[in-house]
């Protein structure tokens, strides 16, 4: 990455940590808190996604996972969960595991269509089960804080995160494992040919882009203190996310982070000032735009257009 | 609860709505299979049909049948205009399928919130003089407007059926679907074949929008709840086959109807789902793939 962008970023990332310093609204504070998740789902989302080509409309289920473990440690154990997220997104992870093994045998939409089934099921499955809470949800202990306070460690919090999380998927783009998925992408047969361990690999990723939206769940929990399936394993995030990623475009490291901070904040001016049914249709405009004359994603036609390959 | 009389009600009730998902789910598997397209718009048009046959009925009182008069030319002509202007745009983009359904998913929004702002958010029903007469067999009770759906469905599937088998045209689309470069060197223009499939699948999915409102109430967000279905019928009956679809659509509904007699109402749902997920894992080709 050339010497300029990667001081920029730093810098970005140093005034944004110094933001809640400057004391500004705390609508900025959750709004950026918002972005900030969107990045850590959106990029974790595409180890799998963009690098591996397994389009994972799910993906929501382990960021609900997560929060529901972080809330079940603290309800039934007392475990913060500033402790607990971590668990929470041990357990994204091995669900992951068991679920990906079956799954990432298929390919393409259906693929696709499995991981939606599962994220349904998910969220019916715990409407349903008194022990998780069922449909009425489960409530937090508020945290005992003054709120500007609170909302401020949460945004550094996850500012630290969505941070770290674009640090290691820049790492794996780089890697050989980031090399092996992008064959797999282009031609699997082929990468299987070239014995790459395309299963191992597969599943590998899978896990690794569910254990960030675990641990980002389960700090969230204790954020909104009040855990509901509706919120937590909510469909249209899931697909969100994966046009999050599409959009800013999926083979680099940073196109989810640009796809996630743009469609957010577009999403947010749009809201504000305008209708939300004629806002909706502008955002919807959009992404037939986009897909028309950039379809590989806003961070493959602006490379391009700068020279690069 | 193991009533006869129950379980067949369910049964009959299920395999009516079961015609309406096998409608609604050809022409789906038509643009999935024959244009790799996935159309996540197709039952956003289904519900626009079924609000131009609200509003003829509500306004000017027409049957429910006469605004398909209306609707069905002009869901075929928005189909070609679509497919010439938008989908044959991304065909040629690296990721079809990919690109297909993030641009189908923004025109479904847009769609949605048209309607939406145009006539709000309230559960719409379609009444006519004869939606409460039924038939009795017996004491199962089969609603007249559910056996007008199921009728209009089955005529609907018919008529694809005969496109696709004894016109010229149809058969150049199915050639299409084999072959795409067989076909081309046959002298068949793919891009004007693909798009008269394109613009019969969106036909149909209005049809099969009127066939449902007249079984349920419906609202411009109600597509996403059909398009669930829709993914469970296609990938049953196989992709791109017609006769696959229909017999899918027919037995989910019968599952559907089945499951409503025999589980809590809020497992039923899961156990669809549950159901999607293992036929995926087991036979994703699904049962009649050719």
């Amino acid at each position: 990455m050339a010497k300029t962008t990667k001081l920029s970023l730093i810098g970005l990332v140093f005034l944004l940590a110094l933001f809640p310093l400057f004391q500004p609204p705390i609508h900025s504070l959750s709004f950026l808190f918002l972005v900030f998740l969107y990045i850590i789902l959106a990029e974790s989302w595409n180890l799998i996604g963009g690098f591996g080509g397994y389009l994972s409309f799910g993906h929501v289920a382990f960021f609900g996972i997560g929060t529901y473990t972080s809330a079940l440690l603290f309800q039934k154990l007392g475990l913060s969960p500033f402790v607990g997220a971590f668990p929470a997104g041990m357990m994204a992870a091995a669900v992951a595991a068991v679920i990906g093994y079956p799954c990432l045998r298929l390919r393409g939409p259906y693929f696709a269509v499995v991981t939606l089934c599962f994220a349904f099921i998910m969220d019916l499955i715990v409407k349903n089960w008194w022990f998780l809470g069922g449909s009425e949800g489960i409530h937090l202990k508020l945290v005992e804080m003054e709120i500007r306070l609170s909302r401020s460690i949460f945004y550094e919090i996850y500012l630290g995160l969505a941070a770290v999380t674009v640090i290691f998927v820049r790492w794996v783009e780089h890697s050989k494992m980031g090399l092996g998925l992008s064959a797999i992408r282009e031609d699997e047969e082929v990468a299987q040919t070239l014995c790459i361990p395309t299963a191992r690999l597969k599943l590998q990723a899978f896990v690794l882009s569910a254990f960030f939206p675990g641990v980002a769940g389960g700090l969230y929990a204790y954020y909104i203190s009040y855990v509901h399936p509706d919120v937590v394993f909510d469909i249209s995030v899931s697909i969100l996310i994966v046009l999050m990623a599409l959009f800013g475009g999926g083979t680099s490291w940073a196109g989810p982070l640009v796809g996630a901070a743009l469609l957010s904040i577009i999403n947010e001016l749009l809201s504000t000032y305008i209708k939300p049914e004629i806002a909706r249709m502008i955002y919807g405009a959009m992404f037939v735009a986009v897909i028309l004359f950039m379809p590989d994603g806003i961070v493959a036609f602006v490379k391009r257009k700068r020279g690069y390959a | 609860m193991w009533n006869l009389v129950v379980i067949l009600q369910s049964a009959l009730s299920g395999l009516l709505l079961g015609g309406v998902f096998a409608l609604l789910g050809v022409g789906f598997s038509l643009s999935w299979g024959v244009m790799k397209v996935i159309n996540i718009s197709h039952a956003a048009f289904g519900i626009l049909a079924a609000y131009i046959a609200y509003w003829g009925l509500t306004l000017y009182g027409w049957d429910p049948m006469l605004s398909l008069l209306v609707s069905i030319p002009l869901l075929f002509f928005s189909g070609l205009v679509l497919h010439r202007f938008l989908i044959q745009k991304v065909t040629r983009a690296r990721e079809i399928v990919v690109a297909s359904m993030i641009l189908t998913f923004g025109l479904a929004i847009v769609l949605e919130n048209a309607m939406l702002f145009a006539w709000a958010p309230d559960e719409r029903l379609i009444t006519t003089a004869y939606s409460s007469r039924a038939l009795f067999l017996g004491e199962v009770i089969l609603k007249v407007s559910n056996l007008i759906g199921f009728g209009l469905s089955m005529a609907g599937i018919g008529g694809i059926y005969f496109f696709l088998y004894h016109t010229h045209t149809g058969k150049a689309v199915r050639a299409t679907w084999q072959d795409p470069e067989g076909a081309a060197l046959q002298g068949i223009p793919l891009n004007r074949v693909s798009m008269i499939a394109f613009g019969l699948a969106i036909a149909s999915a209005g049809a099969g929008g009127v066939a449902m409102a007249y079984m349920y109430s419906f609202n411009p967000p109600a597509h996403n709840h059909w398009l669930i279905f829709l993914f469970l019928v296609v990938i049953v009956g196989g992709v791109g086959s017609v006769i696959g679809t229909a017999v899918a659509g027919l037995m989910i509904g019968l599952i559907t109807g089945l499951s409503g007699a025999f589980l809590p109402f809020q497992w039923i749902n899961v156990f669809l789902f549950g159901l999607l997920m293992v036929i995926l894992l087991i036979k994703p080709e699904g049962l009649f793939r050719k």
